[in-house]
């Protein structure tokens, strides 16, 4: 008995010879589930605003590394929002629409702000029904250069804007703007409005938030023969206003009153007589400190302002010269609808593709750097700090 | 003249509902002006024969959408192409239960609008086009359409087509939008 139980041993351990020697490894380690803090802020990190336009009531923004291509995080929009960072960046606003039972019901105006380090909604502010809601811009939302208020665009269709505290929360004042729309910040207190005659409408707040002035421009362009783009672009001291036939009015909002520098044309005689012109959703991008312009154009008639870049344009704001251009289709890229372009040294432009792939170059050299592939569904507005 | 009576009845009295006497007042002046220019609305031909030589995407060239060659218009409700949407940004209705100057079942006409001015090339004749949006469902998502002839930005709401036009309306949630004939452009 003795020696069948060894010579059974032997066999398993024969048997079993083979399975030792491939042993597996030992179980991984329990996991804790935890939860990813955003890395320190970057020049060349992106918010990029999702209209969702197929399904419009489920807008979002997503927040986009262009160093390590990587998505960040997600801030919930709503229906057709606004949306703008604070001046120090930290925070996010969204002013957005929300109806009680999905699609339906009763309406809620809301502006959210949004804690840009863990993107928490930290609270909200409860606006009145009047919301204006229209594609995304600049002007849709800002915030005073010192924080203290907050203004956000109304149409009814009347048009007006809301003044907000943010700090404690409240609506302050509604501001008749007489037909004139968006709401474009300057200093502590003072709110440009684009008017159909072509003027700037700039109301001065008292500290209550209330209408202490108000003062109408001189008009700077002509709605009927060559409108410009309500996406305007931030140059230093102000904002850059494209036309649909190309030219570029520099505006500077930096005294009490807007002063306009004489504009001037992207285009050539050659560039005229072959249509180009500047199109899409978010049209222009500015890098303030080198004063480098890129523009999305395509080629194209009347009707075609928001027919996105088949071509990236660079131009010298100082010389108001060409000096690049970058052609998608050659690098196998759809047509841009949105640009923008990072503020550093060693900026990086990106560009929202009608296809809503997101394009990120070298914004010195041109050089394709990368593609992010389908990033969302609608793409139309990209903002940074 | 009836749609037209009816329409900006309609738009007082949801003006009244939703704004302030002021800019009731306002915004009345801004739609009566409107109301008195549109026979005198320009019609714009050489910049169609523009659109036309370039070749450029004027036409059925919504964002997020590949584009192609400007196309003839076309007497195709269900085709972006069709010649009344020469000023839709939206969802066509015709795709989404309704037609191109009905509503989808369940939904609410906007009673405030954009206008546009379409060449009809059947009869080679200009019309006032209203777009109403459709409201109080999510979007419809099909036959996404965006082609902007003599559009303006919202400085000029009375041409603007981003504006979400059931903005007034009780569920003021866009659904898809119509285009509905007002009358022969005078010339």
């Amino acid at each position: 008995m003795k020696s069948c139980l060894m010579r059974a041993a032997l066999l398993s351990l024969a048997t079993c010879a083979p399975l030792l020697a491939a042993a597996p490894p030992p179980p991984l380690p329990a996991e804790h589930l935890t939860l990813t803090t955003l890395p320190p802020n970057s020049p060349h990190r992106i918010y990029v605003l999702d209209e969702a336009f197929l399904n419009e009531i489920d807008a979002r923004i997503d927040l986009f590394d262009g160093d390590t291509y990587r998505r960040l995080g997600q801030i919930d929009a709503g229906f057709n929002p606004g949306f703008n960072l604070s001046p120090d960046g930290k925070t996010s606003v969204v002013s957005t629409t929300y109806w009680a039972r999905g699609a339906r019901g009763a309406r809620t105006d809301v502006v959210e702000f949004t804690d840009n380090t863990n993107l928490s909604v930290t609270h909200e502010i409860v606006l009145p029904p009047k919301r204006a809601m229209t594609l995304p811009t600049y002007f849709n939302i800002g915030y005073s250069s010192d924080s203290h208020f907050l203004y956000v665009s109304y149409v009814t269709p009347a048009a007006s804007f809301g003044v907000l505290d943010p700090a404690k929360g409240t609506v302050l004042d509604e501001i008749d703007t007489a037909g004139c729309v968006l709401v474009i910040p300057s200093g502590p207190n003072r709110v440009a409005s684009l008017c159909e005659s072509g003027r700037l409408q700039t109301v001065t707040l008292d500290a209550q938030g209330h209408e202490a002035s108000r003062a109408m421009s001189d008009p700077f362009f002509d709605a009927d023969t060559d409108p410009v783009f309500v996406q305007g672009v931030p140059i230093t001291g102000g904002y850059a206003f494209l036309s649909f036939l190309g030219q570029v009015h520099e505006v500077d909002f930096s005294g009490a009153q807007p002063t306009f520098q004489k504009p001037w044309s992207l285009l050539s005689a050659a560039d005229k007589a072959q249509n180009w012109r500047p199109g899409g959703a978010q049209v222009g991008a500015i890098h303030r400190k080198l004063g480098k312009l890129f523009v999305a154009m395509h080629r194209g008639g009347e009707g075609t302002h928001k027919a996105p870049g088949t071509e990236i344009w660079v131009f010298d704001m100082k010389t108001h010269q060409r000096v690049a251009r970058w052609p998608m289709a050659p690098q196998k890229l759809a047509s841009a609808l949105a640009v923008q372009v990072s503020q550093d040294d060693a900026p990086l432009l990106f560009a929202a593709t009608e296809n809503a792939d997101i394009a990120v170059f070298d914004a010195l050299t041109g050089e394709l750097r990368h593609v992010e592939k389908k990033f969302g569904q609608t793409p139309w507005l990209m903002m940074n700090p | 003249m009836r749609s037209i009576d009816r329409l900006f009845e309609n738009s007082s009295r949801s003006l009244a509902r939703h704004t302030s006497r002021r800019s009731l007042l306002a915004t009345l002046g801004k739609i009566l002006t409107g109301a008195a220019l549109i026979p005198l609305l320009p019609v714009d031909r050489s910049s169609r024969a523009e659109a036309a030589e370039a070749g450029g995407p004027a036409t059925a060239k919504p964002p997020g959408k590949s584009g192609s060659k400007a196309k003839a218009a076309t007497d195709d409700p269900l085709s972006c192409d069709y010649w009344k949407y020469c000023a839709v940004d939206g969802f066509l209705c015709s795709c989404c239960g309704g037609t191109s100057n009905s509503c989808p079942p369940g939904t609410a006409a906007s009673p405030i609008t954009w206008i546009g001015t379409c060449h009809n090339p059947a009869d080679s004749r200009d019309y006032i086009v209203s777009y109403n949006d459709c409201c109080g469902k999510a979007s419809c998502g099909n036959c996404e359409c965006n082609r902007n002839e003599r559009e303006k930005p919202m400085y000029r709401p009375s041409r603007n087509n981003d504006l979400n036009w059931c903005m007034a309306n009780a569920d003021s949630n866009y659904h898809c939008s119509v285009s509905v004939i007002l009358g022969v452009a005078e010339k």
